[in-house]
């Protein structure tokens, strides 16, 4: 039979194999009409019988399995025989074999004696591709997936087509829509792009000062694992996002140290804690790698929200915990400018493309916007350049009374180590003690922030107060305020005002305060006024010149068939368009804004169409469904400009098999596939549990944020290569290389590589890594942290790799339980290996268990291991140490048996893997149909699925087996 | 304004029950506490509890549970014993799909599952409140208990401090009514276009489709209404725990229930306690829940797994004093509120579903600390008698054989 699989694609060739296609169905079709004719003609049945029914007959045939008796049942399902046959895993390698014809007769017979399951013909879009889909409409990037409830449930795939549209579901997609639509259209304007410059970290408790110090310029860091082995953030201060956006962040850092690898900077964003090392909801933006001893300007993009600060994290492995280390990331500033705005708005380009815009405070013409002057925030810093919100409004502070040293300039140098205190020598101040702060030019506040002092004994910390108002600091208000305070917290607590006010004096009186000695004190850590937010800074709308109602409904039409991907008449158009015109005229005629804003009410009304959200859509032709199932499977998304001309271009017919071929090589050497990659790795893979598990700090206290960053990169890059380069699918079980980078290298054991770029790497043949099964993403995903699981490792190998067919557990068979007393079992293979004493377990296990066994090499983070790890108990509180607490245990044991082979361990198990890359690529091709369809294969599709797998090995490549999927998939009866 | 929106809302056939609904609701408060409403929650603790310490080893006294003796509302429980689900011989943790539901067999592929218990109640009890009902969960996994109409997995809330402000938090209330106005004007649009595609394409997923923006309209319509009545003032007291954060999650899930309650923010409440690989802290004990579920009658697994369930039980303990402790008419809120405690698995370590654990508390039922049932019984069995006994008048309900009276009034 002919292989459609190989690295160049000769027209002829594809003809004949359609040919070949249609001829099998033909085949199929009359093997089915005369179904019952034949069967007893012999052919098919008879070969089982020669075959099959010698180990296969009757209640005690082998594995428990009565093909004999299970044949003449009415509701025989023959897919677990199908797949036994198709992988040549049947009849077994020492029983007398088939030929490759009678393999097929057996194998088409099946084919067509399978009940028909006709696959739900729809399905609703996933969130990603929603997010993805609406980014791209829109010309924005955002991701707010994480607002769109998980609907997969227990499912591998996001397309699985059972996962129904819940209510929950189509209410986020009504949000979501409406938040992206916002972020692209604003109704306030675009916030105008500021800078921001500064050196200064927010305040830390002093147990941290050892992790870092003053600098240069700026600030050495020198570790930021604390001592119960979580992160430490070092929170940068005076920059607060004022507006979501992109913001272009740029740390001017050096290496210190002499050593050869670089250090790194983890950038984070998330609400700042002071003083708190336990674990925070922060996200990593991105990971910076130092190699230069002069200052350098290192830059990220990140989308950062009002109230997240920008906070780091800095390893150096060299100086874990060192009072005055030497080595580290010297950062000497942060500069931050943003939002980040293109100009003129890309969303209104992609958008609005051809009409007049303009800036809404020019009076310019057409396109005429104005330009974006960067508008300089806070102060161009000193060392230590804080000003206080106070400061920023021209005002000053009296307090009652104070203590040398501890003035009232304490309360606004942004630390609350150093503190104001009441007078208690030489002599004691007397009551009321109290804090007056001036508002020379009467701006508004609409609060108080209050720290207490962290550190000391804790006297004068307030615990009642009030606050009163003045316009001339002699004749007070009422209390405007009156509450408690925390005594404990270090963290900065708001006074609101019910109201934002502009009194000149604000006087804030300590009612109560704590004492240890009896004595009558106040003291305070930080004390400043909280201003609104600043709303109005400049902004600047973009207008679309036009209120005119054809101009409207043209661009919701080209909104809407970009998002259906289809041609749209006027009458479908119909209530989309009234929806919008009929707001442009609520709007009224005054409003600049009005065209715009009815244009989002009917975006809007298209992102929640059942056109949009439900999968496959109306199109006006097939080459417009197959270009949107083209751009659904390989980006995620809609169709771009070109598959849409392309569809326009085929008229009424479908698109053809070379166009076809042709986009997707185009879409896959296209930046949006790395979607598509990233979702393979998450949903074929499993990485989307990546997250889920934290391995213990005990038994593998090396593991760290920087690791847990990159292990799934890893995948994801080799995945990507193996596809884009059209390498062949046996590298999916073993190759010479893999894609590390510095932390990658060490953890693997591998030398010499410096920087945290991900980079092909290759390694001699004494290296268990290469291919998926021994990265170290896999080898963690499927463990609980703690100790390895052999079943867990088995059944993921045998499930996503092998494509062993495993059948349920039978009825009433009870799981194993280990007996108790003098006959347990000692260790977990004696335990696993109970399997084989009960023939009903083993006929499934004994195709999970040793793959697991194989990987017993590798730990719970994946690292080489011969030797088992027992988890020591520490001593009261848990303290972080880089050796752990463990002990090694016993010898590691990975060989194993699968299919009557023996393997002494994983490069063993990878040659005999390697033996049958047929069953390696034709699992492949079955996992990508199914995720690319929403459906697992029907026997008849997987006979053209094993038709796409070349015989020779280094012929059967992955490329050409997505591509294959995909072609086959764009065929009228699989979608 | 408030009287133009009502009547705007009356407009609208489909609004009319359920306006009708929420003010016969506020009526019957003010005709004072006389009879308070019936509250119900489900809780299903997804990995079971470890048999030898739940079930009371004396027929009918609970101090001989190790782990329930420390209750301190014993007088207002029964623990129900020999109680399964038909059908889930091999059905592992899939089970936990159809606790609520019953439907047999949720482990093969083609399984569709049936609507559960608590939404069947929710669309007798939910009328009246500004949340028919509300769904939680521990985890982000888009499932729980509870299944609509159509088997759909609805999927629960697991953000404490969302549901917080989804339940509390102060709205800008203009700006949503705008929004509102323009999403069901949005709606009356694609109405339109679901009807032109009727006629020419795919039936099945047009009407998909249909049904669903029909449920979010009304629940537009809802929110609509309810924009007419502030939200109950409410002091976060939600837990911000970083070291032990699975036992502050059960113990903020449970405190929001209450807080649910006690407001009549709803009446009907799914609390899935669900499980991911991974460790997890609880006070002396850290590891991988599932992992020590399996624990294979080893002591030092069995001690931290213990260790785990221990906790939880803590929390619901904490959770029925809590209830008892509001006053409520002639009793608490706790006899308003019929507890529903129980799992999909009985035996954790063989994640079998038979002697499924379960105690139902509260609701002002004549409690029988103890009830062993002679053989095993439908779980669906209490299914149906609890929708019985919230004047849902159904034959039967999944695998229900008959209503046994298993907590008289």
């Amino acid at each position: 039979m002919t292989r459609c699989c190989s690295n160049t694609h000769s027209g002829n060739r594809v003809v004949a194999r359609r040919l070949i296609f249609k001829f099998l169905l033909i085949v199929l079709a009359l093997t089915s009409l005369f179904g019952s004719a034949l069967a007893s003609a012999a052919q098919p049945t008879g070969l089982l019988r020669e075959y099959c029914f010698d180990c296969h007959d009757g209640v005690a045939g082998e594995g428990g399995f009565d093909l004999a008796g299970s044949l003449n049942q009415g509701d025989f399902d023959g897919t677990l025989v199908f797949e036994n046959l198709i992988t040549a895993k049947m009849p077994p390698s020492d029983a007398e074999q088939p030929t490759a014809a009678q393999r097929q007769v057996i194998l088409k017979w099946l084919a067509a004696k399978q009940k028909k399951i006709t696959p739900i013909s729809f399905r609703r879009l996933s969130r990603h591709e929603f997010v993805h889909s609406v980014n791209d409409l829109l010309g924005v990037d955002l991701d707010l997936t994480g607002e769109i409830p998980e609907d997969r449930g227990t499912r591998d795939f996001d397309s699985d087509r059972r996962i129904g549209l819940s209510k929950e579901m189509l209410a986020s997609y009504f949000a979501v829509a409406d938040k992206m639509l916002e972020q692209a259209f604003p109704n306030d304007g675009f916030p105008q792009e500021q800078i921001w410059n500064t050196n200064k970290l927010k305040d830390s408790h002093q147990t941290y000062n050892i992790y870092t110090r003053d600098y240069q310029d700026g600030v050495l860091f020198s570790w930021t694992r604390a001592n119960n082995g979580n992160s430490y953030s070092f929170f940068y201060d005076n920059f607060d996002p004022p507006t979501a956006g992109w913001y272009e962040l740029t740390f001017e850092a050096a290496k210190v140290g002499d050593f050869k690898e670089d250090v790194s900077i983890q950038v984070h964003a998330g609400k700042y804690y002071y003083a708190d090392d336990r674990p925070q909801p922060q996200r990593l933006l991105e990971v910076i790698s130092l190699g230069n001893r002069v200052p350098q300007s290192h830059t990220i993009r990140a989308f950062l929200e009002p109230g997240e600060n920008v906070s780091v994290h800095c390893y150096s492995k060299h100086t874990f915990r060192k009072s005055d280390p030497q080595q580290g990331v010297y950062i000497k500033q942060l500069l931050v400018r943003g939002p980040l705005q293109d100009w003129p708005p890309n969303s209104f380009q992609t958008v609005f493309g051809d009409l007049p815009m303009r800036g809404s405070q020019s009076q310019g013409i057409a396109r005429e916007l104005p330009p974006q002057v960067p508008v300089v925030s806070g102060v161009p810093l000193a060392k230590s350049g804080y000003q206080s919100n106070l400061q920023k409004i021209g005002g000053s502070l009296a307090v009652s009374s104070f203590q040398k040293g501890m003035e009232k300039e304490k309360l606004q140098d942004g630390s609350n180590q150093t503190f104001w205190h009441t007078r208690f020598e030489p002599t004691l101040a007397k009551p009321p003690h109290f804090v007056v702060l001036k508002n020379p030019r009467a701006a508004e506040i609409n609060g108080l922030s209050y720290a207490a002092w962290s550190g000391g004994n804790g006297n004068g910390l307030v615990k009642k107060y009030s606050v009163f108002v003045s316009e001339d600091g002699r004749n007070w208000s009422d209390a405007i305020v009156t509450g408690e305070l925390e005594v404990r917290l270090a963290n900065e607590q708001p006074i609101q005002f019910p109201a934002p006010i502009k009194p000149r004096f604000i006087k804030f009186l300590v009612n109560d305060a704590k004492t240890v000695d009896g004595r009558s004190l106040a003291s305070i850590g930080k004390l400043d006024v909280v201003l609104p937010i600043n709303r109005d800074f400049s902004r600047t709308k973009v207008v679309v010149d036009s209120d005119s109602p054809e101009s409207l409904k043209l661009v919701v039409k080209r909104f809407a068939q970009r998002a259906f991907s289809t041609q749209l008449t006027d009458d479908e158009l119909a209530p989309y368009i009234a929806l919008a015109q009929q707001e442009l005229v609520g709007l009224g005629h005054s409003r600049d804004d009005k065209f715009v804003r009815a244009a989002k009410v009917g975006f809007k009304a298209v992102l929640c169409s059942p056109r949009f959200l439900l999968v496959p859509g109306e199109h006006s032709s097939p080459g417009y469904g197959q270009a949107a199932n083209l751009a659904r499977s390989l980006w995620l998304s809609v169709p771009d400009a070109e598959l849409l001309a392309a569809a326009a271009d085929c008229g009424s017919s479908e698109l053809s098999e070379e166009e076809i071929r042709l986009q997707i090589d185009r879409m896959l050497a296209d930046q949006r596939s790395d979607r598509m990659i990233e979702s393979l790795c998450d949903q074929w893979l499993n990485l989307r549990s990546w997250d889920k598990v934290s391995p213990s700090l005990k038994l593998y206290p090396k593991y760290d944020d920087l690791l847990h960053h990159f292990l799934p990169l890893e995948t994801q890059a080799y995945l990507a290569h193996l596809i884009r380069e059209n390498m062949p699918v046996t590298q999916l079980i073993d190759s010479n290389y893999t894609f590390l980078n510095q932390r990658l290298a060490q953890h693997y054991g591998i030398d010499g590589i410096i920087g945290q770029h991900l980079r092909r790497v290759s390694f001699g043949v004494e290296v268990p890594r290469g291919g998926l099964l021994t990265m170290g993403s896999i080898l963690k995903v499927t463990t609980d942290g703690f100790d390895t699981s052999p079943i867990l490792r088995g059944a993921w190998v045998s499930k996503n790799i092998v494509g062993t067919p495993i059948s349920p557990p039978p009825e009433a068979v009870k799981a194993i339980e280990p007996e108790h007393g003098t006959a347990a079992a000692r260790t977990l293979r004696e335990l696993i290996d109970q399997h084989k004493n009960n023939a009903t377990c083993y006929a499934c296990h004994k195709s999970i268990d040793p793959y697991g066994f194989a990987l017993e090499s590798f730990d719970a983070t994946g690292q080489w291991r011969q030797k088992y790890c027992v988890e020591l108990p520490h001593r009261s509180t848990f303290q972080f140490r880089l050796e752990g607490y463990f002990r090694t245990a016993g010898d590691v044991d990975s060989s194993g048996e699968v299919d009557d082979r023996r393997f002494n361990d994983v490069f063993g198990l990878k040659e005999l893997l390697l033996t049958d890359h047929r069953r390696v690529g034709y699992n492949f091709a079955k996992k990508f149909f199914e995720y690319v369809n929403g459906y697992a294969p029907s026997l008849e599709q997987r006979l053209a699925l094993m038709a796409m797998i070349n015989d020779q090995p280094n012929d059967c490549r992955m490329k050409d087996v997505v591509t294959a999927v995909v072609v086959e998939s764009m065929s009228e009866k699989t979608r | 304004m408030n009287h133009f929106n009502r009547r705007d809302l009356l407009r609208f056939g489909a609004a009319f029950p359920l306006a009708m609904h929420a003010i016969a609701a506020r009526a019957d408060e003010k005709q004072a506490s006389m009879k308070p409403p019936k509250r119900i929650i489900f809780i299903c603790n997804s990995l079971g509890f470890y048999e030898p310490n739940f079930f009371p080893v004396g027929s009918g006294d609970l101090e001989t549970s190790s782990y329930l003796k420390g209750m301190a509302k014993k007088d207002k429980m029964t623990v129900l014993q020999n109680l399964f689900h038909p059908g889930m011989e091999t059905s592992n943790h899939d089970s936990e799909k159809s606790f609520l539901t019953g439907a047999a067999k949720p482990e093969s592929p083609n399984f569709v599952n049936t609507i559960s218990v608590d939404q069947i109640l929710a669309e007798q009890m939910g009328g009246g409140t500004r949340f028919p009902f509300l769904s939680f969960s521990i985890y982000d996994r888009g499932w729980g208990c509870s299944w609509n109409n159509r088997g759909v997995a609805i999927p629960p809330m697991h953000d404490e401090s969302a549901i917080f402000e989804m339940l509390f938090g102060k709205q800008d209330l203009a700006a949503k009514r705008r929004q509102l106005e323009t999403d069901q004007q949005i709606i009356r649009s694609l109405n339109r276009d679901v009807q032109r595609l009727r006629e020419t394409g795919d039936i099945g997923k047009i009407d998909s489709y249909r049904t669903v923006v029909a449920e979010l309209e009304a629940s537009f319509r809802r929110e609509q209404f309810w924009l007419e009545t502030e939200k109950p003032l409410v002091p976060n007291s939600l837990s911000d725990d970083q070291e032990f954060i699975f036992s502050a999650k059960v113990r903020n899930l449970l405190e929001l229930a209450k807080l649910a309650f006690q407001t009549d923010s709803t009446r009907v409440i799914t609390l899935s306690l669900d499980w991911i690989y991974g460790a997890i802290k609880v006070p002396g004990a850290t590891g991988g829940w599932h992992t020590l579920s399996h624990h294979g009658g080893k002591p030092d697994v069995l001690e931290k797994l213990c260790r785990i369930e221990t906790d939880i039980i803590k929390h619901l303990n904490e959770f029925l004093v809590a209830l008892d402790g509001i006053k409520e008419g002639d009793g608490t809120l706790l006899d308003h509120t019929t507890v529903v405690i129980g799992s999909n698995f009985g035996d954790s370590s063989n994640h079998t579903c038979n002697n499924l654990p379960t105690i139902v508390a509260g609701g002002g039922y004549r409690h029988q600390s103890h009830t062993v049932l002679e053989k095993p019984t439908p779980l669906c069995n209490l299914w149906l008698e609890l929708l019985h006994k919230h004047d849902i008048d159904v034959g039967e309900f999944g695998t229900s054989q008959s209503d046994q009276h298993l907590l008289p009034t």
